[in-house]
């Protein structure tokens, strides 16, 4: 285990000296954090922008205050886990495209797995965070067994933070790997 | 004069038998031409291919230098956005539409009211007694009307997620209604006010000792509330209240719609921040 976090503070202290992965890895946390609090409000939301007779001060104002959902709507478990997801996400997306730029297809294409096996828990957490936001739509039938869970299915967002920390740690190997020439096996001649 | 005449026939002056021949000339230099472009056609094919390319270049070259291919994009880009921007337009109306239709009128007689009754902007909220986003959403609500200087209504309807919070909270959402019966409207916000107080929610409530208990405090007769409660009698009054959120599009709770006095409506979803309830508030009061 030291050893994998070993790789990611290094594949950290590479991948995010470069500002632009830096400036990804925030876009995609704060995307993920504004669509997580605005989740249960994103019709909302698309109706006021759409409509041309709100003035713009009036829309912004309403999707910025919706913003302080995370603190009413949300409980203090699945709030954490909510920053969390972003967080881990926009640094998952940064190192993972960062591997792409490497040419390091097959590392990739398996973090991104996954990675969005990670997304997909956080989602069906967040979507719990309220009460019922998913109890009466496409989880319909899910919701029984949802209330049934000990912490009513917050358990996806927790397995979420778990599955995007394990895809964080699994990118930092491959990049701390790539970045390393491995000892040559007795008797051969290591080049590089 | 007159052998001219003879030799250019008008058309007027033309026999059948003259047309005929004209028609037939025409015929035949038409096949000559038809003859005439197929045997050559191979050989002209590059000729016209290039001097199509040449027309193309010259065409696109003063659509261009004189701005109107420029003009021409624009003008389309233009009303590509429009149609969209119409469109959208469009089904936003029709889902306000829909949704203003599926929310039932409020009556002063079935609905429970807080604030000034005959306020410009109504906020319906569909609500769990279980929910603990609905206790924390019961007292937003409760700052909101009190400071709106009459100028909201609150009304309250049941919205019990059965999933969610099995027996509990229709049972509740029933104790609520016998409350109504026996003290009218003000027994109502008495009862939910002194619920959410008591109650831990998430299903943890211990109805049979916190029902019995609220209706001492609020002055119910006991005997009566408890026959009430045994009765069922709400249970169709609750259910119209559920599929009347569903209806609306509620797909958890706290479930709210605020409309304006001319009907728009603003759908939100959860225990949202006072300012945000707030500012939509006032963007009701604006509609006119």
């Amino acid at each position: 285990m030291s050893g994998y976090l070993k790789d990611l503070r290094f594949a950290l202290a590479r991948v995010f000296a470069f500002p632009a992965y830096l400036a990804l890895a925030a876009a995609a946390a704060v995307a993920a954090f504004l669509l997580a609090v605005w989740f249960p409000n994103l019709g909302l939301i698309a109706e006021l922008f759409r409509g041309s007779e709100v003035p713009l001060g009036a829309k912004l104002g309403i999707a910025i205050s919706l913003l302080g959902g995370i603190a009413t709507n949300f409980s203090l478990l699945s709030a954490g886990y909510t920053v969390a997801i972003a967080v881990l996400l926009g640094a998952s997306t940064a190192m993972i495209v960062y591997l792409l730029q490497q040419g390091r297809l097959a590392s990739a294409g398996r973090n991104i797995a996954v990675g969005s096996g990670g997304a997909a828990s956080g989602a069906l957490g967040i979507g719990c965070a309220a009460c019922g936001s998913l109890v009466l739509g496409a989880a319909a039938p899910f919701a029984g067994a949802l209330a049934a869970l000990p912490l009513a299915g917050a358990e996806f967002g927790i397995a979420s933070v778990v599955l995007l920390s394990a895809s964080l740690l699994l990118v930092g190997r491959s990049i701390a790997r790539a970045s390393a020439c491995s000892l040559a096996p007795p008797g051969s001649t290591q080049q590089g | 004069m007159t052998s001219l005449r003879h030799a250019v026939p008008s058309r007027r002056e033309s026999g059948p038998r003259e047309q005929f021949m004209r028609v037939a000339a025409l015929l035949r230099a038409s096949m000559a031409a038809l003859a005439l472009f197929a045997g050559s056609a191979a050989a002209q094919t590059d000729a016209d291919a290039a001097l199509i390319e040449r027309v193309k270049e010259a065409v696109l070259k003063e659509l261009r230098e004189s701005g109107a291919l420029d003009r021409a994009v624009d003008a389309g880009v233009e009303r590509y956005v429009q149609r969209q921007r119409a469109a959208a337009a469009q089904r936003e109306q029709r889902e306000a539409d829909a949704r203003a239709g599926s929310l039932r009128p409020v009556s002063k007689a079935r609905d429970h009211i807080r604030g000034n009754p005959d306020a410009p902007v109504t906020l319906v909220e569909y609500s769990d007694f279980e929910c603990p986003f609905c206790k924390r959403f019961h007292g937003t609500l409760k700052q909101l009307v009190d400071r709106s200087n009459g100028k909201l209504r609150w009304v309250y309807r049941h919205f019990p997620l059965e999933e969610l919070h099995p027996a509990k909270a229709r049972k509740e959402a029933a104790a609520s209604e016998c409350a109504v019966e026996l003290g009218g409207n003000d027994a109502f916000w008495k009862f939910a006010d002194r619920f959410f107080e008591l109650t831990p929610s998430n299903n943890k409530t211990d109805i049979d000792a916190v029902l019995p208990r609220i209706a001492r405090e609020i002055g119910l007769d006991e005997t009566r509330f408890a026959s009430c409660l045994a009765s069922d009698r709400y249970a169709r009054h609750i259910e119209e209240d559920y599929q009347n959120a569903v209806a609306t599009g509620g797909r958890g709770t706290p479930w709210s719609i605020i409309v304006s006095k001319s009907g728009k409506t603003y759908p939100l979803s959860g225990a949202q921040p006072y300012a945000a309830v707030k500012q939509l508030v006032d963007l009701a009061l604006e509609e006119k």
